[in-house]
């Protein structure tokens, strides 16, 4: 009898204490604390994901140019159901903005459209959401600036004439085929090109032994090879060990971690790869935060067409993406030569 | 030992013991309260409407402590239930996108979690000298093995059409459906425990196999049905979670069994079996999903709450049996 008229007294206390504890509902509505300015979110995909990281301090950075408050949110997984977990928390908090790095494309819809429900303006960086759940995305470098970065290596490097070949992933890597496809676009499209001959496009399958192969095969297949492009990391780091190993004068470049290619990057004929490119995570998180702040301010909806200015980034054109939904291109990939690279090579 | 914690549930209670399990619930009680005070206190976001709005996700898992805590009355364990919600998930999904209507879609996952939990049940039953930890590792990696090719390359699945998901994600104003299913499940798992032969058996169990096994209570009955009703209840917490997705990927629930122990333990459920209440349980399941919410809001760092979380857990595991230590020697000095 005392039990049950014990656990009657713990129920009732229990909802009683949820009832008063959070009872105040006038509070609910508005931004969170007492900040001025608009609130921006940035959710990034884990803590620990050094590219994340400098995604988030570009985000901040950002946010402090333009005035409001940056809240940097990493889940404690990298799993789309951690993410929902903050996301409802923002929701909460009655922040402006979200932008996310997303873990999954689908599961973070859901949460997603109730923040837009919530008033709460979405978009997504880096990794996208579907279509469903933002209202545009922003993407680090579009096909074709990918391309003419590489061609224009490419050109620069043989001198503007002689052989050049590619090491690429699989050949049924969608990203690796069209920035090739596009390389021999512009290539036959404008006659500065026409005294470069791509001799072959080898695929390492982005295993280091096997670009090791193909690329110790180029070398003896063409020795009048001047340049090999390797538009993928695992492949440029590769091949630059055997070019720089062997001696060899042929010169590479691509897009590389900085942290694998630090030893490979320099001017002189002691190292292979003069350059290479790569997207640039600060100014990503920086193009995510003016992103979210014309979104906020309503100066862009996500509708493609539209055209806002990123502070000191510049103009951006939202333009129509391949899933259908929008997104804004950051632009050309980030260079990484000798001047920049001991800096970078700690980042990622 | 043994003897000690099977004293706790005869007809004539000693009256030390009594009391002390009694205050560790109050203890959790007014923990509970302190925690809703400091979560109001510090954030300002922290209203009715919001703590329910965000509590759902964490509710699926209060889903799995209540059979959970059966087993780990009996002294057993089950580590692969994450899996089994991640399975459940991922049939739901899939067959949800095969046009089949919605209750079918409820019936199938249900069906999935309590197959998965049959067959924990059916292992754990048939080969007894194995421990379940090692029993459900193993089904924990099979069932999500086969979830994942389920889920194919991209290893993750997202549902064409969630109206009926949508809806069973519904309110009634600002509560959730999956908040009165939390609470009936709560009073129903409380009272078998504590008033029914099933309850009795359960501690009898936990308290000693072979004196259980010897006095007519069909062991082996006991587990396989905890265990199926434990995968039952992966399936209805993979719908619930599915309706806060409108996916499956491969890190569909991952972490569950050790959110749901962990819930449990801290309410003073003994992994040892024989000890501890459902109500310190339930107690136990809100405080942590409260301290979550309310430290989220203020946006701390994940990783610090999850120290806090992991702090608090050795806590409440030391205390009592500190306290007993305690206990056990005033009784040696008060005997002398």
């Amino acid at each position: 009898m005392k039990k049950k008229v014990l656990s009657i007294i713990l129920g009732v206390a229990m909802v009683a204490t949820l009832l008063a504890g959070c009872g105040n509902e006038a509070k609910e509505t508005g931004a969170a604390g007492n900040t001025d300015g608009p609130v921006y979110a940035f959710v990034s995909k884990s803590a620990g994901n050094p590219f994340n990281e400098r995604q988030a301090t570009g985000f901040e950075e950002a946010v402090a140019d333009i005035g409001g408050k940056a809240i940097i949110q990493h889940p404690e997984a990298a799993t789309a159901d951690a993410q929902i977990t903050v996301i409802q928390s923002l929701i909460s908090q009655g922040v402006d903005s979200i932008c996310v790095a997303a873990n999954d494309e689908n599961a973070l819809q859901a949460a997603l459209e109730e923040a837009a429900a919530a008033g709460i303006k979405v978009c997504s960086v880096d990794s996208t959401v579907n279509v469903a759940s933002r209202l545009t995305h922003v993407n680090q470098a579009g096909v074709t600036e990918i391309g003419q970065c590489l061609m224009d290596a490419v050109y620069d490097l043989t001198g503007g004439e002689g052989q050049w070949a590619v090491l690429s992933a699989t050949s049924q890597a969608a990203n690796q085929n069209a920035w090739i496809e596009s390389m021999k676009e512009i290539q036959a499209a404008d006659s500065k090109y026409a005294k470069l001959e791509l001799v072959e496009v080898a695929y390492g399958d982005d295993e280091p032994q096997k670009s090791t192969d193909q690329t110790q095969a180029l070398l003896q297949n063409y020795p009048d090879l001047k340049v090999i492009c390797a538009p993928t990391t695992v492949g440029i780091a590769a091949a630059a060990k055997v070019l720089q190993d062997q001696g060899s004068s042929v010169k590479l470049t691509g897009l590389g971690l900085p942290s694998e290619m630090a030893e490979y990057i320099g001017d002189d004929d002691a190292h292979s790869c003069p350059y290479m490119f790569l997207w640039n995570p600060i100014d990503l998180g920086r193009l995510g935060a003016y992103t979210s702040a014309a979104l906020v301010s309503g100066d862009i909806t996500g509708a493609a067409g539209e055209t806002f200015t990123a502070g000191d980034m510049g103009e951006y054109e939202i333009v129509t993406a391949g899933d259908g939904g929008t997104e804004i291109i950051l632009g050309a990939p980030f260079k990484f030569d000798p001047s920049n690279i001991e800096e970078w090579k700690e980042v990622y | 030992m043994a003897g000690k914690s099977g004293r706790t549930i005869s007809a004539t209670p000693e009256k030390t013991l009594k009391k002390a399990l009694l205050s560790w619930e109050g203890m959790l009680l007014l923990l509970f309260i302190v925690i809703n005070i400091f979560c109001k206190c510090i954030s300002p976001v922290y209203t009715l409407t919001n703590v329910l709005r965000e509590m759902p996700k964490y509710l699926t898992e209060i889903f799995l402590m209540f059979p959970m805590a059966y087993i780990l009355l009996m002294g057993e364990i089950d580590i692969s239930v994450g899996s089994t919600v991640c399975l459940a998930a991922t049939v739901a999904c899939l067959s949800s996108n095969a046009g089949v209507p919605f209750v079918g879609v409820i019936l199938i996952a249900l069906l999935t979690g309590t197959v998965c939990g049959m067959i924990n049940g059916f292992l754990a039953v048939k080969f007894r000298e194995l421990p379940t930890m090692i029993i459900t590792l193993g089904t924990q990696i099979v069932f999500r093995g086969i979830a994942e090719i389920m889920l194919g390359d991209g290893g993750s699945i997202s549902l064409t059409n969630a109206d009926g998901f949508r809806a069973i994600a519904g309110k009634v104003g600002p509560v959730p459906y999956i908040f009165f299913l939390v609470i009936i499940c709560a009073v129903i798992f409380t009272v078998i425990a504590e008033k029914r032969v099933f309850g009795r058996n359960l501690y009898a169990i936990g308290s000693n196999p072979k004196t259980a096994f010897y006095s007519g209570i069909k062991v082996n009955q006991m587990l396989f049905i905890s265990y199926t009703v434990l995968g039952f209840f992966a399936g209805l917490s993979a719908l619930f979670l599915t309706s806060a997705t409108y996916a499956a990927n491969t890190t569909t629930g991952k972490g569950f069994e050790m959110d749901a122990i962990a819930m449990a333990v801290f309410g003073g459920i003994s992994t040892a079996g024989g000890k501890g209440k459902l109500v310190g349980g339930i107690i136990s399941a809100f405080t942590i999903t409260c301290l979550r919410v309310g430290l989220g809001q203020i946006n701390m760092n994940p990783q610090v709450i999850l120290i806090i979380l992991g702090t608090l857990l050795i806590c409440a595991v030391l205390l009592p049996n500190i306290s007993q230590s305690i206990s056990d020697k005033k009784k040696k000095a008060s005997r002398a």
